[in-house]
């Protein structure tokens, strides 16, 4: 593998029966996996490409279990990479040959639902859909959609920060969580935040989401439920150039319209999916927009008319306009499906989530096709273009010598394109393993060594998801040094009054 | 009083290297406007972020405009205004509950983090800071989050400088979320409701899929003084409002009043305004009016209390019914401001006992200065969340430069 884990420990390795026999006595019967054919199904997430076995499954099932094992681990100084569903894109839950793989799959109980404060108090091992579901029949659902909602957690959705195609007008998982139960890795449980609007004190349900699994592990959280819009209607508009659609993206901000969903594909992205699901995408245009408004219906049909029109402003070859939920959903239909589409026509793919500013799509998309020659593969791109959230889809084969590599290496080039336009390494997916060696295209050693102290504040011993976001690892002691200059410092210039 | 105006971030960086040399805590400040807020500090140093005042880049397309600390909030207010955006979080303007100058910085915005009542549909000021530059408590400058809106590169720095009132960083530079400022508002308004009654209309109106961007209820006793709490005709009659928020296209906005509307009848009938009337009436509930320092209720500690939104009723009544203090309660029941007749504790031991009864908590907003001197301004937490929070604090700040003593009493922070 390419990328470099942190080095396994032997005299943890060499304990292991010691450390399975000591995790059964806090988790009985089922929840302790140390068999390898077992175990086989948690050697990766949905970055396929890495596979890891771990030294050993826990699957507790009440906070009390996981606060002991985590306290045990600590004091053993075990590291723990805690896991949801593992749907993760960037590696975040990654075992580690050394570490104890902690699943909150069991955590399946939706605890409340309480209508009056809008909120969800939910474990974590509940799916995304499961939320939306449960409060679907008094016109509920919980806002944040990524495409795995099927199966991926809501604690994954926490540690990742979650998207989704409706992110832009909704937010991301941060924007819709309240608060939550976290056991950091001493075993400590606390509860942080909870139905009001705001914490007291600092932040820390912000920086907990998005942590990628490093600073603590949820057992509960508290999230945002909305009402759903009455009604909501899409366009799916073509054009005979890249520029003219990401034009036609900045008119309709500019216009002060904030669609639900905006989402651009390009003529390899159109090609695939029309061929995979048939949504009567055309197939003669460079670029396509699927626009979804929602809201009232007299609210929606208004802002389609406008749309329409910026859109033919701007030149577009084609124009259809949704007039029933099954044509709707047949216009996402081919979107949703862009990623299987393209594995269809590609052995191997690699999903790239790179954020630009949204001006700069047309500028983006000429540098990636410029790659695309220089490394002989295949791309295909799919955007959630409201936000500049760019979803390069790179076509290899892993059988064939060197292209995985290949493959890896045109990524890291369209990521650092990404920061060079003021973006940043990703929107959505999280940093994880796979662009944790990226990092220091976007931040200074100063930059990281301030996050890492952070994670120090959670987790002083780093035993908690090491070798994931951070290219390099410092010890605590050596990032909370501060140097003093002996109160001699030149600062003569400062005006004083 | 020694008082840095620095120029850039080399400077701030500059000055907090000295403070951590000659072990000088320093008070952060723009203009100074929210000075009265929080716990009385011992600093003898004051880092003024004034001078850093220019706007660095504003692309509306983007929907963000990127400023230095020091930039006046007014300014940049109307900036984004020549371009019909906002920022949706409406920050609250503190000037007129404290009596103090119509200032204020974006840092200032940021710091303190007070959002008005499109918090509950927009967030509050933390969902909008996309990045930051910022100078630590070690003396150096770091970057925090990006400058687009879909970003998980790394810990969201963001969420933990928004709200810490200059106890971790020294923000130069922010950049902000902008959104586009809606066509139209209508503002349905129920009379003669009490807080219960009220908190179940506004409940309603919440679970309505009419999108509401506002809930707010105002008791009939925070009306009496002579401007009626500054909402003009409105509060004229000196019966409880209730209000609810409309706002969106023109066609989205008025139809979804009428719908509302009939939603509530059971409430009563609804008056229903338009654009301006609207605007100055919510204007008036985020800079808390009715409890300006000018006014009938000047001299009242006034509290701000954010609770679950469906118990912010029955608290609010409690709590005007115990200490015979006024309230309003904006966000649905979720944010109340509660003026207190004066106590030399403003009545903190009681305060803090109801509201941590409803899962709630207290910030002591507005009280002379012995009286935050006696009481714990911010809401204590619990021992091993007060911890973490004191961990995370000193990973920025290892020797308490910045604005030592500001969010906790004691000898430590």
């Amino acid at each position: 593998m390419a990328i470099m884990m942190p080095a396994s420990d032997p005299a943890v390795l060499d304990r292991r029966e010691a450390i399975v026999a000591a995790l059964r006595a806090i988790v009985p019967g089922e929840g302790v996996i140390d068999s390898a054919a077992e175990m086989l199904p948690y050697e990766s997430d949905a970055l396929t490409a890495y596979r890891q076995p771990p030294m050993v499954v826990v699957l507790p099932d009440t906070t009390e279990q996981v606060s002991k094992v985590l306290k045990y681990c600590f004091e053993q100084g075990i590291k723990v990479v805690p896991r949801g569903s593992g749907t993760s894109l960037s590696g975040g839950a990654l075992p580690l040959a050394d570490g104890v793989l902690l699943g909150l799959g069991k955590f399946k109980r939706i605890r409340e639902i309480d209508f009056d404060n809008r909120v969800v108090v939910t474990e974590p091992g509940v799916t995304n859909l499961a939320i939306s579901q449960a409060v679907a029949h008094a016109g509920f659902y919980y806002a944040p959609d990524p495409s795995s909602q099927i199966a991926c957690s809501i604690g994954g959705n926490v540690a990742e920060n979650s998207g989704g195609v409706h992110c832009l007008k909704y937010g991301m998982t941060t924007n819709n969580v309240l608060g939550c139960e976290i056991v950091l890795m001493t075993g400590e449980i606390l509860r942080i935040g909870g139905k009001a609007a705001e914490n007291s004190g600092y932040d820390l349900m912000g920086i907990i989401t998005g942590s990628e699994g490093l600073l603590g592990v949820i057992t509960e959280v508290t999230v945002r439920i909305l009402q759903k819009p009455e009604t909501a209607r899409a366009l799916m508009v073509g054009f005979a150039e890249v520029e003219a659609a990401g034009e036609c993206v900045a008119r309709i901000i500019g216009a002060g319209i904030i669609p639900g969903g905006m989402e651009m594909m390009d003529k390899p992205a159109i090609h695939a999916a029309e061929a995979f699901v048939h949504a009567g995408y055309p197939l003669d245009v460079e670029a396509l927009l699927i626009i979804e408004l929602d809201g009232p219906g007299i609210e929606v049909d208004e802002l389609i008319s406008r749309v329409e029109a910026i859109a033919q402003g701007c030149g577009s070859t084609m124009c259809q306009i949704s007039n029933s939920e099954g044509e709707r959903n047949l216009f996402w239909a081919g979107r949703k499906a862009a990623f299987p589409a393209v594995g269809r026509i590609s052995p191997d793919y690699l999903c790239m989530d790179g954020t630009i500013p949204r001006g700069a799509l047309p500028k983006a998309l000429a540098r990636i096709r410029d790659l695309s020659k220089k490394y002989n593969l295949a791309v295909a791109n799919v955007f959630h273009a409201g936000d500049g959230n760019l979803h390069p889809l790179i076509l290899y084969d892993a059988n064939k010598p060197g292209e995985m590599e290949r493959a890896e290496a045109f990524g890291a080039d369209i990521l650092r394109v990404c920061v060079e336009f003021g973006g940043v390494l990703t929107g959505e997916h999280g940093v994880g393993i796979e662009k944790r060696d990226l990092m220091g295209e976007m931040f200074s050693e100063i930059d990281l060594n301030q996050q890492q102290r952070l994670k120090c504040a959670f987790d002083p011993q780093g035993l908690l998801n090491p070798g994931k976001v951070f290219p390099t690892l410092h010890r605590c002691a050596e990032l909370g040094r501060v140097h003093v200059h002996g109160g001699k410092l030149a600062f003569p210039d400062l005006p004083r009054f | 009083m020694d008082t840095l105006k620095v120029r850039d971030a080399k400077d701030v960086e500059q000055a907090v290297r000295e403070a951590v040399a000659s072990e000088q805590p320093l008070e952060i400040i723009g203009h100074g406007s929210k000075r009265l807020i929080g716990q009385p500090m011992a600093t003898n140093a004051v880092l003024d972020l004034s001078a850093l005042s220019a706007v660095t880049s504003y692309e509306p397309n983007e929907l963000i405009v990127t400023v230095q600390a020091g930039a006046p909030l007014a300014d940049v207010q109307s900036l984004i205004d020549s371009k019909n955006q906002q920022f949706a979080f409406e920050p609250v303007n503190t000037a007129a509950l404290l009596g103090t100058p119509e200032l204020g910085t974006i840092g200032g915005m940021i710091g303190a983090g007070l959002a008005g009542p499109r918090r509950i549909k927009a967030g509050g000021a933390r969902d909008h800071l996309l990045g930051a530059h910022a100078v630590s408590g070690f003396g150096d400058s770091f970057k925090a989050g990006g400058k687009v809106v879909k970003n998980v590169t790394g810990y969201d720095l963001c969420k933990l400088l928004a709200g810490s009132w200059g106890t971790l960083a020294v923000m130069t530079e922010v950049t902000l979320k902008v959104m586009p400022r809606p066509e139209s508002e209508r503002t349905l308004v129920l009379r003669g409701l009490d807080a219960i009654v009220a908190n179940q209309a506004m409940t309603a109106a919440l679970g309505s899929p009419f999108d509401v961007s506002g809930a707010a209820h105002l008791p009939n006793s925070a009306l009496r003084s002579s401007e009626a709490g500054g909402l003009g005709e409105l509060g004229a009659g000196r019966e409880a409002l209730t209000l609810l928020r409309l706002e969106g296209i023109t066609v989205s906005a008025a139809h979804r009043a009428a719908a509302l509307a009939e939603a509530l009848a059971p409430f009563g009938s609804a008056q229903i305004l338009e654009d301006a009337a609207s605007a100055h009436a919510w204007s008036s509930i985020r800079d808390v009016i009715p409890f300006a320092a000018s006014g009938a209720l000047g001299g009242a500690p006034v509290w701000r209390i954010v609770c679950p939104p469906a118990a912010g009723g029955a608290l609010g009544e409690q709590l005007a019914r115990d200490t015979g203090g006024d309230m309003i309660y904006d966000w649905g029941g979720g944010l109340i401001w509660a003026a207190l007749p004066p106590t030399p504790d403003a009545q903190a031991g009681f305060v803090r006992r109801r509201v941590e009864a409803a899962f709630g908590h207290a910030t002591l907003i507005r009280a002379p200065e012995q009286v935050r001197r006696n009481v714990d301004v911010f809401q204590t937490q619990p021992r091993g969340l007060a911890d973490l929070s004191e961990r995370v604090r000193l990973s920025f700040d290892p020797k308490t430069i910045l604005n030592r003593g500001r969010l906790t009493r004691g000898p430590a922070a």
